[in-house]
């Protein structure tokens, strides 16, 4: 089966369609023309393409499509309750539901909101119990803001979820949203010497669940790479088996082995471009004890943003702030796309 | 009625139309009545900050300012982004 991949840039979204071998690749785009599209998914419960379009000037919106970007509806109504003092800055990662919850999609935005919807993106319900978190007083912004970046879902459990703020770090829910516990223990803000690991504070990059192995999760942090296997309790911190740096943004895994991940090291905070002049991509396939390096492109000074990487069955791929798209499987790359605006996220989908 | 023009990617959102006519007797009143207000106006219905509205060829910033019938609003992207 081939691959559609939706590619939200600076300037526009993408879909670039690839062959079954993942070798020949068409471009089409730019869609929704004028907006930064922070991240945008394929619904695989219903086909529906949504995108979280940004506009400096108009603010964060998001974007359905029913017809694969011909037509689109904006979703009316996104916006936070006066009493909360709050008004929504940005949307920021759209997460379709549980299989079991068909027309749930989970919205996260800045400033560090959640939202619901039951009705496919008609409508939005803000979250409470993040909007009113008793923590919030500890959360700051990173350079990308105060934003909800990473909603990833139990594979059994429709109740259970997973959220990611930079730079408040990991919390989770078994009750669907209702209240929210952190999930950083193990999990180091190296930013804050005088107290490394917080309960709360952490700068969680990005946050996956494992879609076959429940409660194993992996994350990519401001300070370093780590794995949970229960659901969020503890994490163990696995960049120092290995790689270059303990700084990144984007991780990737393979469904079919929970033991397998992605990551694209930068050289440090302060100098965020791939290390050694080249963009690596390291794959561990014993859950983190060593890692392999990939050479995608060399010489290179890239970058991989968080929503940057995606998976799926047969291949990872990664898009890059100077345009471009890469495609690894059976370890072999291939570029799918050049030329691209700076690329803020990939998602891959199957293509009918 | 007041007229209202919208730059290129209000205009997009709304369907690909630059010009509406609209019964107002306020500029808020002419902005709530676009199928883009939620883009004009943020959700306290306050203009975004870099949206610049010209009525008349001066610079609006009160949405209760009276609208005429032969009145225009000019609606601008400030200068911004990147």
């Amino acid at each position: 089966m081939g691959v559609l991949l939706v590619v939200g840039t600076r300037k526009g979204l993408f879909l670039i369609r690839g062959d079954d071998e993942r070798r020949s690749f068409e471009v089409e785009g730019p869609l929704l023309p004028g907006w930064s599209i922070n991240h945008a998914t394929v619904d695989p419960r219903d086909g529906a393409l949504y995108a979280c379009a940004n506009s400096w000037v108009y603010g964060g919106t998001v974007q359905r499509s029913t017809d694969l970007g011909k037509t689109w509806q904006r979703s009316e109504g996104l916006g936070l309750p006066e009493d909360s003092e709050l008004k929504l800055a940005s949307t920021w990662h759209l997460e379709p539901g549980h299989a079991s919850e068909p027309g749930t999609l989970w919205l996260g935005g800045e400033p560090a909101v959640l939202f619901r919807s039951d009705d496919s993106g008609e409508s939005w319900q803000v979250n409470d119990g993040v909007l009113g978190h008793e923590t919030r007083d500890k959360w700051n912004p990173g350079a990308g803001g105060l934003i909800t970046h990473s909603i990833t879902l139990d594979p059994d459990d429709a109740k259970r979820l997973w959220i990611g703020i930079s730079a408040a770090g990991v919390f989770r829910t078994e009750d669907a949203g209702e209240s929210w516990q952190a999930a950083n223990q193990g999990t180091e803000a190296c930013f804050f010497p005088e107290d490394p690991f917080p309960p709360v504070g952490q700068c969680v990059h990005k946050v996956l669940a494992h879609p076959g192995k429940p409660g194993r999760l992996w994350q990519q942090n401001h300070c370093g790479v780590y794995r949970s296997d229960d659901g969020g309790a503890s994490w163990e911190r696995l960049d120092t088996n290995g790689l270059p740096s303990a700084f990144g943004f984007a991780i990737a895994l393979d469904p079919s082995d929970p033991d397998t991940a992605f990551v694209i090291p930068e050289e440090s905070a302060e100098n965020r471009v791939t290390c050694d002049g080249r963009l690596g991509i390291y794959r561990t396939t014993d859950a983190g004890a060593s890692w392999d390096l990939i050479v995608a492109a060399e010489p290179a000074w890239a970058a991989v943003l968080r929503e940057g990487m995606s998976f799926d069955d047969e291949a990872v791929y990664a898009g890059t702030q100077s345009g471009h798209v890469y495609v690894l499987r059976h370890d072999e790359v291939v570029e799918a796309a050049r030329h691209l605006p700076p690329v803020l996220s990939i998602e891959a989908s199957a293509l009918a | 009625m007041a007229v209202v023009l919208l730059p290129g990617l209000l205009a997009s959102e709304a369907g690909g139309r630059k010009r509406f006519e609209i019964e107002a007797a306020t500029v808020g009143e002419a902005l709530r009545g676009l199928p883009v207000a939620d883009l004009v106006l943020d959700e306290r219905g306050e203009v975004r900050p870099l949206v610049h509205l010209y009525l008349d060829g001066e610079r609006a910033r009160d949405l209760d300012a009276p609208v005429e019938a032969t009145s225009r609003i000019l609606i601008v992207a400030a200068i911004a982004g990147g």
